[in-house]
């Protein structure tokens, strides 16, 4: 049961308070997953540690070429974010489509990394992205990348009793590169999604240099569609290698059956064309075109 | 066209202050010093026997004031809608429930309630009692219920397996003769899928049972007065002594509490009569999912056949629904669905067979539309299909073949008024019909298709149940005018309607009226707001009475003026003789004089005139209301994303003859949402269970209706065929928005894809396995 | 359980309420302040009848915890206007037919708010954004889009 909800006013706070809570404090930043959790009894917690007062941890920056984005930056706040529009648009475009605005407006893009749900619409994107999550606990800060983060279903290895995510970073796009977002829902709002894709392809004279596809939820995390990538690597930008690309990726899923959104074989059927979809809209996105 | 003051005005709704300020009180607001919290314990199993119950530790926890299980409360059995209140000799209502029992019949039903000084109290002590289960086999599918090897789920089934009360039989012309005697025919069976209302205010009740054995409950039903019968046979306690109210406001309806709302007042009452206290039951989300009433859902078969010319000259209809584990309007469902089915088109020869059946699942009852949805589906499919086989445009075939007013029909009530004709020219021409077949480029990924559904409903519910209503006006000493009906208003803009048919009869200004509606105490009895009846039926006992009030002021003021009282009337308060010029020094003073004589007096100088002679002014309307056809044609435009399946419904325009308009905003309101709910209906609503009957669409993020961000344009046209047997010549609007949507949409995907559909919702992954066998086979 | 004084700017006024870790924002205002205006349609943040204004944005106060609240400035339905000083969304809603049962009102209201005190000018598109964690099952939100732009022209023609 619930015994105390704490505002820390700076990181050391919040680390003191997750030791002093011996496995019983956990960290809350928008809460709108873990508020629910503890409620049903999912997860336990006897104290929560909000990270979103933490002055710093709400804003978003860029610093030579590296976008960071602090614990408390919430979805919104990063759908809404010019500098993100224009250097990783994939990410304002997922963060756009996670639940509804009051969602939003709540609940951070950390918080939807941490909490290792397998289509997290922003860690999908992030993945795509190549970002990495900066980890402090009381034994110091690391620096992991974000695709790392998931041990399973619903599971992060992160421990949120003792370590806390600060930021998370990623190069901001170049002009020769592109990334896309697309999202098989069911509804335009208050939707999981059925499937997700994000990509980020980097052009040179019509080349691919390299392209980074992500897929969910076809495994227990966001996954790297590494054969398709490799596909593209230095490939022409075409519609048959993008094609190729796509069945390639369809080859690496593994999604599940859900009864509430979608049999494997329709997933796995629909998934190409998300990726074939993304990648053209990346490509244009770099300058290039099929 | 007459001109009316106040009736046809979109004036601000009465109500409309309160709600936008977040003042307006409903059921789950409402409290009481001392009150206590109830929680129920449901069951965790589709079918299964309680062998033991032990409630000692849950009554140990300091807090819990009560617990109630099936050993603790009345024996009396019942039907949580107001069909046991209603429902015409020779018929009987289906009674096969109580408020506890000892055998669960679905995921979610009754097992035990508490009541506790709070909430999370309520909710400890439910996980301290001790049930011990012994699991039945389970059916969950009406035709796998109606085998011989399927579990018997209750004993009083007399007309077959499982097979709820009687089996409806509608029979016209000779159908079997008549299909002989067509050139084509064409059959098919649809599948329909069981949704939910998803009304934004959950079932609540709060009850309050005083020493000396009043019972009074505030809370969300659709027909306060049924539902005081209804909690009287169970408590065996006089009408007289209970009171049922809303607090005024009910959070929508759709027909989720037309009676009881789910359990919620009988068990308030059961634990408030154990614990002293008063108490209050809210269901939450889930249980509201779980445990109250869902739209029905099953099999419908239409056979159709027709002449070469387009004739439409034999239809049968079958169905069998899934009415889940209790009996709430499972018989009156497939009746209204039958009925509805043959009156759309003069067909000579019909026939319907309908019932529903007895599964494991959520008990289904009323939901807006009530069968009517799930006949027009597949009827308006069957109608395009056939159109296409003649070679005819759908709208030239419809046209042929609708109802027109006189014709015959299976209705016991004559069809006095159809606007169809201008229903369809107006939809079509608000959609662009003519675009329809020029909407796609070759090799288009996304295709657009256009479709038309049409269809009927009716007006109230009688025949289909008792109907009447009373109505009391009474002119207050200053001339103001107090209403009393026993309908509530669940947000269709009752309070403000009936108040305008008032103030027009009376020719007094909206403003001077105000009303006393949804409580069983101050008002007379009226069965309440569903069937589309509540502006209709208690509408035209609000006339009456308003007329009989208007007779009683007209003939004080006769003598009063020394005028005989027909050439007397009233305008804004104003009582005048006709047929002669107000002078000029009357305006503005109330008090008209021509020389010495008077020819007019204010309505508030009469009242009080009237009062100081011991005389008061008390309208009473006492109607039996007649029946009446409201039409409509609904256009829709679709997208499919044909790589995806997806289906995207760009437009609909709703063409509705509601025969009068008395308030165009409210009216347009009501087709409006009708038309989304529609929509939802057919493409992303269904709630489905797993093997286990658990009902996996319980929360509104699984529970796919459309938000914001999905809605398609919608075009609300209201057509005016006015009808002699409404107030002011209006019909019912209620339900009509959701009735043909979903056949619209699906002769939509139709024209786009050439993929017809037999089954609803038309999910993205329906679609794209439709859409890839449809190539596939051509390849 | 240890209880905690909340103290945050509500409607304006200062407030110091009692609450327990596990208390809702949504109950807080409900149940201990007695602002019924704060609906309870899901408890999930699935439904956004509670919706209130938080530091100027819209959250769902059923799934905020009410400690999260220490120090903020939250407004609900009960502090934006009434008789004598409707707030134009208010005024449009009662006007243009956007309201029907009521229970979904002081949300979509308060949705629509945080829309227009950030933007005079919404797109269609972004009206929907802002409503579209408010569920409404009577409207089709066809009049309560209407009403939200016609409240945006009628703030914009204030000026």
């Amino acid at each position: 049961m619930l015994q105390d909800y704490l505002i820390p006013e700076t990181v050391e706070q919040a680390l003191s308070h997750l030791q002093g809570g011996k496995g019983r404090a956990r960290v809350v930043a928008g809460g709108t997953d873990l508020l629910l959790d503890l409620a049903n009894g999912k997860k336990e917690a006897g104290v929560l540690v909000d990270l979103t007062r933490i002055p710093g941890l709400q804003e978003i920056t860029l610093e030579d070429d590296l976008i960071r984005l602090g614990a408390a930056v919430t979805h919104n706040q990063v759908a809404k974010s010019k500098l993100i529009q224009e250097k990783a648009s994939v990410l304002a475009r997922a963060a756009r489509s996670v639940g509804s605005l009051q969602i939003r407006n709540t609940a951070t893009v950390v918080g939807n990394v941490v909490n290792a749900q397998p289509a997290a619409d922003a860690a999908v994107a992030l993945v795509a992205l190549g970002a990495v999550a900066e980890v402090v606990s009381p034994s110091g800060k690391e620096y992991i990348p974000v695709e790392k983060l998931y041990a399973g279903v619903g599971k992060s290895v992160l421990d949120s009793t003792s370590q806390i995510v600060t930021r998370i970073q990623f190069p901001a796009l170049l002009k020769n590169q592109g990334s896309a977002y697309e999202r098989l829902e069911q509804r335009k709002a208050l939707a999981l999604p059925m499937l997700n894709v994000a990509v980020v392809v980097s052009l040179a004279d019509n080349r691919f240099q390299w392209a980074r596809i992500v897929m969910a939820p076809v495994g227990p995390g966001p996954v790297r569609a590494t054969e398709a990538e490799a596909i593209l690597t230095g490939a022409d930008v075409s519609l048959g290698n993008i094609e190729n690309a796509a069945a390639a990726a369809r080859a690496q899923a593994n999604p599940r059956s859900s009864a509430l959104r979608g049999s494997r074989e329709y997933r796995l059927e629909v998934l190409p064309v998300l990726v074939r979809r993304a990648l053209e809209a990346a490509v244009v996105r770099a300058g290039g075109n099929c | 066209m007459k001109n009316y003051n106040v009736v046809g005005q979109s004036v601000r709704r009465l109500d409309a202050a309160e709600k936008a300020t977040g003042t307006a009180v409903f059921s789950s607001d409402f409290t009481l010093p001392g009150m206590l919290y109830g929680k129920v314990l449901r069951s965790p199993y589709a079918h299964a026997r309680i062998v033991s119950i032990d409630t000692t530790e849950a009554e140990k926890l300091p807090g819990v004031k009560a617990v109630v299980t099936y050993k603790n409360t009345p024996r009396e059995i019942f039907n949580t809608s107001a069909t046991m209140t209603f429902t015409v000799p020779a018929l009987k209502p289906v009674l096969d429930q109580y408020i506890f029992d000892s055998v669960v019949r679905y995921v979610g039903d009754e097992v035990a309630a508490v009541a506790a000084v709070s909430e999370k109290l309520a909710e400890e002590a439910l996980k301290l009692i001790k049930v011990e289960y012994e699991e039945l086999p389970a059916v969950f599918d009406p035709l796998e219920a109606m085998k011989p090897e399927a579990p018997d789920i209750h004993a009083n089934c007399k007309e077959g397996k499982n097979i709820i009360g009687e089996i409806i039989k509608i029979p016209m012309g000779d159908v079997e003769k008549g299909f002989k005697e067509c050139d084509l025919v064409i059959e098919k069976r649809f599948k329909l899928p069981i949704v939910k209302q998803v009304q934004m205010e959950t079932q609540a009740a709060v009850a309050q049972v005083e020493v000396n054995g009043k019972i009074t409950v505030w809370s969300t039903t659709q027909t306060p007065h049924p539902t005081r019968m209804i909690l009287a046979k169970i408590f065996g306690v006089p009408n007289s002594k209970i009171r049922v109210l809303n607090p005024p406001y009910v959070g929508g309806g759709f027909g989720v509490r037309i009676g009881l709302s789910a359990k919620a007042e009988p068990i308030a009452v059961a634990l408030a009569m154990q614990a002293g206290k008063p108490v209050r039951v809210i269901y939450s989300r889930e249980e509201d999912f779980m445990a109250s009433d869902t739209r029905h859902g099953g099999y419908v078969t239409v056979k159709l056949g027709a002449k070469k010319d387009g004739t439409f000259h034999a239809l049968d209809l079958k169905a069998a629904l899934n009415g889940g584990a209790y009996c709430s309007f499972s018989t009156e469902t497939p009746g209204v669905l039958g009925a509805m089915g043959l009156a759309v088109y003069r067909i000579p020869n019909q026939s319907y067979y309908g019932h529903s059946v007895y599964t494991n699942v959520t008990p289904a009852g009323a939901m807006r539309g009530f069968g009517n949805p799930q006949a027009m589906f597949p009827i308006e499919s069957v109608v395009d299909m056939m159109a296409e086989e003649l070679g005819m445009d759908p709208l030239e075939l419809r046209l042929k073949n609708i109802m027109r007013a006189g014709d015959p029909w299976c209705l016991p009530y004559p069809c006095q008024s159809t606007g169809l004709a201008e229903c369809i020219e107006r939809g079509a021409k608000s959609i662009g019909w003519e675009r329809r077949g020029s909407l796609n480029q070759p090799g288009a990924k996304k295709l657009r298709g256009i479709g038309v559904g049409v269809g009927t409903h009716v007006s109230n519910s009688w025949p289909f149940c008792v109907d009447y209503d009373n109505a009391i006006v009474t002119v207050q000493q200053d001339g103001s005018i107090h209403l009393a009906s026993g309908v509530p208003d669940i947000g269709t803009g009752t309070s403000t309607a009936l108040p305008q048919l008032a103030a027009e009869v009376l020719g007094v200004g909206l403003e001077e009226v105000s009303l006393t509606f949804g409580d069983t105490l101050s008002t007379p009895f009226d069965i309440g707001s569903h069937a589309s009846r509540t502006l209709y039926a208690a509408g035209t006992a609000v006339v009456a009475a308003a007329e009989d009030a208007k007779r009683q002021i007209l003939e004080y003021a006769a003598d009063f003026l020394k005028v005989s009282p027909e050439r007397l009337e009233i305008k804004d308060s104003l009582i005048y003789i006709t047929g002669r010029e107000l002078g000029e020094d009357c305006a503005g003073t109330g008090v008209c004089k021509t020389g010495e004589e008077r020819i007019s007096v204010t309505l508030q100088e009469l009242a009080y005139h009237a009062h100081l002679r011991n005389k008061q002014f008390i309208g009473v309307g006492r109607i039996v209301p007649e029946n009446a056809p409201p039409w409509h044609a609904h256009f829709a435009e679709v997208e499919v994303d044909t790589e995806t399946g997806q289906v995207k419904v760009i437009r609909v325009a709703a063409a509705h003859d509601v025969g009068k308009a008395i308030n165009p905003v409210i009216v347009e309101g009501q087709i409006e949402g009708g038309v989304l709910q529609g929509v939802g209906y057919a493409v992303s609503e269904e709630i489905v269970h797993d093997a286990k009957g658990r009902p996996l669409h319980n929360s509104l993020h699984k529970y796919l209706l459309p938000t914001a961000e999905d809605i398609p344009e919608i075009d609300a046209i209201i057509v005016e065929a006015s009808d002699p047997s409404g107030p002011f010549g209006a019909k019912g609007v209620g339900e009509t928005g959701l009735v043909p949507t979903a056949g619209a949409i699906a002769n939509a995907v139709y024209n786009a894809t050439g993929v017809r559909f037999y089954e609803i919702p038309m999910t993205e992954e329906k679609v794209f396995r439709a859409l890839s066998a449809a190539k596939n086979s051509t390849c | 359980m240890s209880s905690k004084i909340l103290t945050f700017t509500l409607n304006g006024e200062t407030i110091r309420v009692v609450v327990e870790p596990t208390d809702m924002l949504a109950d807080v205002l409900r149940d201990k302040l007695n602002l019924i205006g704060v609906k309870k349609g899901c408890g999930q943040g699935e439904c956004g009848a509670c919706t209130v204004i938080m530091n100027g944005d819209a959250v769902t106060s059923c799934i905020i915890p009410a400690l999260k609240a220490e120090g903020a400035v939250v407004e609900t339905i009960e502090g934006i206007g009434g008789p004598g000083k409707y707030h134009p969304l208010q005024e449009s809603f009662m006007d243009l037919g956007a309201i029907q049962c009521g229970f979904c009102t002081p949300g979509m209201i308060m949705s629509a708010k945080a829309l227009l005190d950030k933007n005079e000018q919404p797109t269609r598109e972004e009206i929907r954004e802002a409503i579209s964690g408010n569920i409404c099952r009577c409207t089709g939100y066809v009049k309560i889009e209407k009403a939200v732009s016609t409240a945006a022209e009628k703030i914009r023609e204030g000026k």
